[in-house]
């Protein structure tokens, strides 16, 4: 069998680049699915003066960055994007195209697939090529999580799909890195029908859940409002900030703003430390992105153990002083 | 204005239970409710015509019985209610179903001004039917949104974008998708249940009223097909540690010192 295969395209999402590594991770990713298919990466990168990226995504290791510079493109903007790279697909005929699952990326995708009359699944956990059959099989989150769904895009073309942020790695960046950095035609576009009129760049007030490295989150095992107070001293011992369960926040032991979970925030932290959290799923999905959880319940059944790296089976209460205590000792 | 909102009934899903050996959902003994995001989205077009006047139409495509999503859609003061069900929609993508949905609205008679979707269901969780009817009825959609200004004929919208607050202009007509923060949904008022049961009917379409091939709908229409279903693999690795509260403490400690949030104490 020698079936030849288009690229895997990963689109360069480059807004908050230093907060927003998913590009690069999808570029790790994409590295694999293209050593499967015996294929090269490509990142599509459409923006006004993005040259700096492309050089970031080749030392990342991208094979080709395909460029678009003009300024109608300096907006993120559905429709634009959408005509300009359902252009390029019909033209270069990608295997495989994946977008991170941010705002921007869930808002065009879909767009995008539906006019390549093709297939896309949403917000995708994993990501591999079948050996057997080479399609790939992307696997996305249902029923709230409850299942992982395992899908694949049979006959149509380019399989697509947005990927969770940070469930892959990125590659370090390496200088030496070769790659080729290539400015296909654009044509003009026409005006969009929507605009953004004013962008606020978010406040970033005292609570930052998303972008803190640590999170202690606190549930209704913690008892009162005094106990739960205590978080906030451990909190600034490990440079961290306070998140909450729902029902901590509805019995007024914290603000909406540190609620976490499904309907509330989800974290990147690289840790959480959840304490008196039964670890019902709507909760888990906001602490889940983090890279170690750590859990203190003095039920040694409780689900939030099934998601831990490390489960303490204590009671909250007891352990609390003692931890602050040992800490405040230390630093 | 004539405001056309896209509903979708779905199973309570914090409820539902998993058949393990078949990796299938238990529907049996759980809710059906309007997918969450659906009830904002209606809730809006209610507030909306209140200012501006107007007609709601509420569509669902469906199996019969999310005719009930579309009574109580009804009873809560949408003016005309259509089901799309046909056997031929089963097993649909997004791609499928936006194909029905879309197909449907150009049907109407006038043309809406205003389309209402949620920015995602619960159960299916995608997020992607809202962007593909709006693609194939070539309007311009703006997603997640937070706030809703009609001005004449152009919308005033707001919507938080990774964390950046945009303030949006688009053209009537426009495809919107509604964020939870869009305004609080006041459950729904039943009241009306009963007159909703008697007095208005459901409009009932099926692939060949919308003249749709069997093979360009359903399971036949779709582009994705699910391989496998299974459950989330428990993270790996874990821990678990049971002791003194001092003991405890010491293992906490070890483990932040490992991960070089503590430094090593000699
Ligand atoms: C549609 C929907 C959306 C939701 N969205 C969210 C959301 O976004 N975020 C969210 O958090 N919730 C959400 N919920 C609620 C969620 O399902 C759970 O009810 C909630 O997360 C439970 O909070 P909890 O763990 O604080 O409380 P509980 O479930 O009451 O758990 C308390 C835990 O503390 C332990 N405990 C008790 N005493 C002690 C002690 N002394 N020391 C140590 N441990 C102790 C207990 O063993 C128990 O496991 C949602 C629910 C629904 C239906
Ligand atoms: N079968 C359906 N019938 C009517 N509206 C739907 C249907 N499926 C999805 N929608 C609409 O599209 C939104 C997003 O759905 P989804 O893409 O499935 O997450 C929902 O909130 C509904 O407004």
């Amino acid at each position: 069998m020698s079936k030849s295969f288009g690229d895997v395209w990963i689109f360069g999402d480059y807004r908050d680049y230093f907060q927003n590594r998913i590009t690069l991770q999808l570029i790790a990713k994409g590295k694999d699915l293209a050593e499967m298919l015996n294929t090269g990466t490509t990142v599509v990168l459409l923006g006004e003066q993005v040259h700096q990226y492309a050089m970031e995504y080749v030392a990342h290791g991208a094979n080709t960055v395909m460029v678009a510079e003009h300024p109608k493109l300096k907006e993120y903007e559905v429709e634009t994007y959408t005509t300009l790279l359902s252009q390029w697909v019909k033209s270069y005929r990608p295997e495989i195209f994946i977008a991170g699952a941010t705002s921007f990326g869930r808002e065009f995708f879909p767009r995008l697939a539906k006019r390549l009359r093709t297939g896309l699944s949403a917000d995708c956990v994993d990501l591999e090529v079948d050996p057997k059959s080479l399609l790939l099989v992307q696997t996305t989150p249902a029923f709230g999580g409850e299942l992982l769904a395992e899908v694949v895009t049979p006959d149509r073309r380019p399989q697509m799909a947005t990927v969770h942020p940070g469930v892959f790695r990125e590659l370090p960046h390496n200088s030496e890195a070769v790659g080729r950095i290539i400015y296909p035609d654009v044509d003009v576009f026409p005006e969009p029908r929507v605009k953004v009129i004013r962008s606020r760049p978010p406040i970033k007030g005292k609570v930052s859940l998303e972008d803190a490295s640590v999170v202690i989150a606190g549930g209704m095992g913690l008892r009162s409002k005094e106990q739960f107070e205590l978080l906030y001293e451990l909190a600034e011992l490990l440079e961290g900030e306070v998140g909450a369960t729902r029902p901590a926040i509805l019995s007024g032991w914290a603000d909406e703003e540190r609620l976490l979970g499904q309907t509330g925030k989800s974290v990147k932290a690289k840790l959480v430390i959840s304490i008196g959290t039964s670890g019902a799923l709507q909760f888990t999905t906001g602490i889940q992105g983090a890279e170690t959880v750590i859990a203190i319940n003095r039920d040694p059944d409780a689900p939030v153990f099934r998601i831990v790296d490390l489960g303490l089976v204590a009671d909250a209460a007891a352990v609390l002083p003692i931890l602050i205590e040992t800490l405040r000792r230390r630093l | 204005m004539n405001i056309v909102v896209f509903i979708k009934q779905v199973p309570d899903v914090p409820n539902i239970r998993i058949d393990e050996q078949r990796m299938t959902i238990i529907r049996e003994g759980v809710e059906s409710i309007i997918n969450p995001l659906d009830c904002v989205a209606l809730q809006a077009a209610l507030e909306l015509r209140e200012r501006e006047g107007g007609r709601i139409t509420v569509l669902s495509m469906g199996p019969p019985q999310s005719e009930e999503a579309l009574r109580e859609a009804l009873a809560a003061g949408a003016d005309k209610a259509i089901l799309l069900t046909d056997s031929a929609f089963a097993g649909a993508d997004t791609l499928a179903t936006s194909h029905v949905l879309a197909r449907a609205v150009s049907k109407l008679r006038p043309f809406p001004d205003l389309l209402l979707c949620g920015m995602q269901t619960i159960d299916s969780d995608t997020g992607h039917v809202g962007p593909q009817i709006a693609e194939e009825l070539d309007l311009p959609q703006v997603c997640g949104v937070n706030e809703i200004h009609v001005d004449g004929d152009l919308l005033v919208l707001k919507r938080l974008s990774e964390g950046f607050l945009d303030t949006i202009r688009a053209p009537l007509p426009a495809l919107l998708t509604v964020s939870k923060e869009l305004c609080p949904v006041s459950d729904l008022s039943l009241g009306a249940v009963e007159a909703a049961f008697t007095q208005k009917d459901i409009i009932r379409w099926a692939a060949h009223d919308l003249g749709l091939h069997p093979d360009e709908v359903g399971l036949a229409g779709s582009a994705t097909h699910v391989r496998k279903l299974r459950q989330p693999a428990a993270r790996t690795g874990g821990r678990i540690v049971t002791g003194s509260p001092q003991s405890i403490v010491d293992a906490l400690i070890r483990k932040l010192e490992s991960m070089s949030i503590l430094d090593e104490e000699d």
